[in-house]
């Protein structure tokens, strides 16, 4: 009985990572879309959407499944809770991401041609995402807190975007269309960064037991 | 074991106890009721005897404390009865003992008391006036016999019971002693029963098999590990739920991971997309492999799968570097287009030239201009195809002829011919240090002093120097030429020797080469045994250094 607990805890975690990987890739395929201007790239990110989706499905099952045939306790118990938490953050980086290449696909080509804030910002989130799901299969508490740190570089660059944004439309150096479709997706990335964050905090709560962005009275801290 | 010898004894004493009381008393029950049935008998024999002589009154003076006696005539009417009145008892002639004494003259019978407790025993016997005389007595029966020797047959029951469990316990123990100090370890070395020497003997062959076995698991393992420990492909190897069961050092370094990552997850330590896809057709398909980047290097990954007997146990993952080989390829192709490039473009120099001196738009004046241009583009195509041969001949690694050349002589005679470029450019020449003799071919060390000085001089700056320094030591011969040029940034060290690679990109013609002279550096020294290294920075010179192994002559 034990044994197949224990199985079933390996396949979630190898589904996670699954799924946390599969998110990489679909980010990292989208900034290339955009910086690059391939259309095919982006409109594969499109129709790859779902089977993020899916995977979200299947671990919420699958935790759901485990939560009521087994009554796991401590560790296992933050695991999957975790990892319920986890998958809604990286289902929404999924989304975000297929927003990106969809507004790719919308620019119908056109690239961040001068605007290469834009390429930085999204490594920055592509790192964040990459940091906090390796934080996640090494179980590094010290790495998921990087990423924490880290969201504050992706806030930097937004803001950075937003007035130099704002400096073009005053210039009236580029059309406003483009300038709120950069907008947006500084936007979606800056999200992205935020979700990365969630995942890292997750994380910490799934080896540490207590969550960092929660007050000591909380539930989930286990205090 | 305790336990089991404790009970089975226990069991067997209370057994014994239980039947020997059973067969004792059922022995002395009967023997007993047979004393008392004679007795009965002797004792009617005599009643009868005294009342033929006595008469009734006979009866009546006997004492009836232990027997009863009754007289019954022929006809079953009782006639006295000592413990009743025998006018109020029914007719005795169907009674057994009694039918029986009418027709054989004595007869018996047991028969039981309504409440089971007890016993009568009648004797009767026929009288000489034909009358029968009866006499019975009472008796208990077995059950109430028992009944009555239920609590000392339970005392002594208890008693025993205490006594041979006690008992019981210390054999047991003593038995299972020696069992318990059986040293496992060394079973041949143990003194204990006899009748366990087979099992010991067999416990300590099979120990030595294991022992055995185990190490030549180990010196499998160990041989295991020494191969992949010192290849330098990466190797890793999972069973067939992707955990991983074996990761080599080279492995370890390439996807980062510790040692501790043994029976993780493969995807803990790689989970990019075509990893998992290639994984997913290794299963399906038996063998996948793909060319990925990792670390700024390009690997191969190839995947198989392992079968025994149909099941699929697992899955060998073999990374190694290709990046030589890509870089090749590459360089290979390049250098086809560049060696083209290079060829085409003197030859359709030459032939722009002899063309419109053949349509005679040339002017008389200007013709000795086109001839000299024509030479000058025909010479540099020689010079190339020189280059040429001479990197092909290297290439192919064809046995020249080996002599002691000394490396400042060499350098000498290279001066000797630079000079005039030297003078044009305002540089200045020395060379210094040992003889430096080296065992090799004199034409190629020629050229790698020659390319380095001409290139010393070429990208130097006016009023500069070039100075070519030979260390000879035991061993070794040192040769570095350094010069006061315009330098090489950093990232382009490696690349100089690549063929046709020109730092600056241009390709101008403002540079004249070939840009196969340090290619052509690089295979010579390779070809001598000797190690190339460049110390440079920009706008402060270069100096490169050929350090020839010397040893080996």
């Amino acid at each position: 009985m034990r044994n197949r607990f224990d199985e079933q805890l390996f396949e979630l975690n190898r589904e996670i990572i699954e799924m946390g990987s599969m998110c990489e890739e679909a980010i990292a395929s989208s900034t290339k879309a955009l910086i690059t201007g391939n259309l095919d790239l982006a409109k594969k990110v499109m129709s790859n959407g779902y089977m993020i989706d899916q995977m979200e499905r299947d671990i919420e099952g699958r935790c759901m499944k485990l939560l009521l045939h087994q009554q796991p306790v401590a560790r296992d118990l933050r695991l999957i809770s975790g990892a319920l938490k986890m998958i809604t953050d990286l289902e929404r980086i999924g989304d975000q991401a297929e927003d990106i290449a969809g507004i790719v696909v919308f620019l119908g080509g056109r690239t961040t041609n001068g605007f290469e804030l834009i390429g930085d910002m999204a490594n920055e989130a592509i790192e964040m995402v990459t940091s906090s799901i390796d934080a996640f299969v090494k179980k590094d508490v010290e790495l998921a807190k990087k990423v924490t740190a880290q969201d504050d570089v992706v806030d930097d660059y937004f803001s950075q975007i937003k007035h130099g944004i704002i400096t073009l439309i005053a210039e009236n150096s580029t059309d406003g269309e483009f300038a709120l479709d950069l907008l947006m997706i500084a936007k979606y990335l800056e999200r992205i960064g935020d979700h990365a964050t969630n995942i890292a905090e997750w994380v910490i709560y799934c080896v540490t037991g207590t969550h960092p962005g929660r007050c000591k009275n909380d539930l989930v801290c286990g205090g | 074991m305790i336990n089991k010898i404790l009970r089975s004894i226990l069991t067997v004493a209370i057994i014994v106890q239980i039947a020997s009381l059973l067969i004792i008393t059922s022995v002395l029950y009967r023997y007993f009721g047979d004393i008392q049935i004679s007795q009965l008998k002797d004792g009617l024999s005599l009643a009868s005897r005294a009342m033929e002589q006595l008469g009734e009154s006979y009866l009546e003076s006997l004492n009836y404390d232990r027997y009863r006696l009754t007289w019954v005539s022929s006809d079953g009417k009782v006639l006295f009865d000592s413990h009743a009145d025998a006018a109020t008892m029914e007719n005795h002639a169907d009674r057994e003992e009694i039918k029986e004494a009418l027709t054989s003259g004595t007869g018996s019978s047991i028969r039981q008391s309504p409440t089971m407790t007890e016993l009568t025993i009648y004797e009767a016997i026929l009288l000489k006036d034909g009358s029968i005389l009866r006499m019975s007595a009472k008796r208990d029966t077995v059950f109430s016999l028992v009944l009555g020797l239920l609590q000392p047959i339970a005392m002594i029951l208890l008693i025993a019971s205490i006594l041979s469990a006690w008992l019981a316990h210390g054999m047991a123990k003593r038995v299972v002693e020696p069992l318990n100090k059986l040293n496992l370890e060394k079973p041949l070395e143990n003194d204990a029963y006899e009748e366990l020497s087979p099992l010991l003997r067999r416990l300590h062959s099979q120990q030595m098999e294991i022992k055995s076995q185990m190490r030549k698991l180990k010196y499998k393992e160990d041989e295991f590990d020494q191969i992949t420990g010192n290849m330098k492909e990466a190797l890793v190897l999972l069973d067939n739920t992707g955990r991983i069961l074996s990761i080599n050092p080279a492995a370890r370094k390439l996807f980062n991971a510790e040692i501790t990552c043994i029976g993780e997850d493969f995807l803990t330590i790689e989970r990019k997309l075509n990893m998992r896809l290639a994984l997913e057709e290794a299963k399906k398909q038996g063998h996948a492999d793909f060319r990925d980047l990792k670390k700024g290097r390009e690997y191969q990954f190839d995947l198989s799968r392992i079968d025994s007997e149909g099941n699929h146990h697992g899955m060998v993952i073999l990374a190694f570097d290709v990046t030589e080989q890509v870089n090749a390829e590459r360089n290979r192709r390049e250098f086809t287009a560049n060696v083209s490039h290079e060829l085409k473009t003197p030859l359709q120099s030459i032939i722009g030239s002899a063309e419109l001196m053949e349509s005679g738009i040339v002017k008389e004046d200007d013709v000795p201009r086109f001839v000299r241009h024509i030479r000058s583009e025909a010479s540099r195509l020689v010079y190339l195809i020189d280059d040429i041969i001479q990197l092909s001949q290297l290439d192919e690694g064809t046995e020249m002829p080996h002599e002691d050349v000394s490396l400042k002589v060499l350098a000498e005679e290279v001066f000797e011919v630079l000079t005039d470029a030297a003078k044009l450019k305002d540089v200045s020449l020395e060379v210094i240090g040992d003889d430096g003799v080296v065992n090799g071919v004199r034409r190629l060390l020629y050229v790698v002093i020659y390319s380095l000085c001409d290139n010393a001089i070429k990208y130097n700056i006016p009023g500069g120097s070039v100075k070519v320094s030979i260390t000879q030591k035991t061993g070794s011969v040192c040769l570095s030429v350094q010069d006061t040029g315009i330098g090489i940034a950093p990232e382009h060290h490696e690349k100089i020797f690549e063929r046709f690679y020109r730092v600056d990109k241009s390709h101008s013609k403002q540079s004249i080469g070939t840009g196969l002279g340090l290619s052509i550096v690089k295979h010579a020294a390779q070809y001598h045994n000797g190690i190339i290294s460049v110390e440079s920075k920009l706008k402060k010179g270069t100096k490169i250094s050929i350090l020839f192994d010397t040893k080996e002559q």
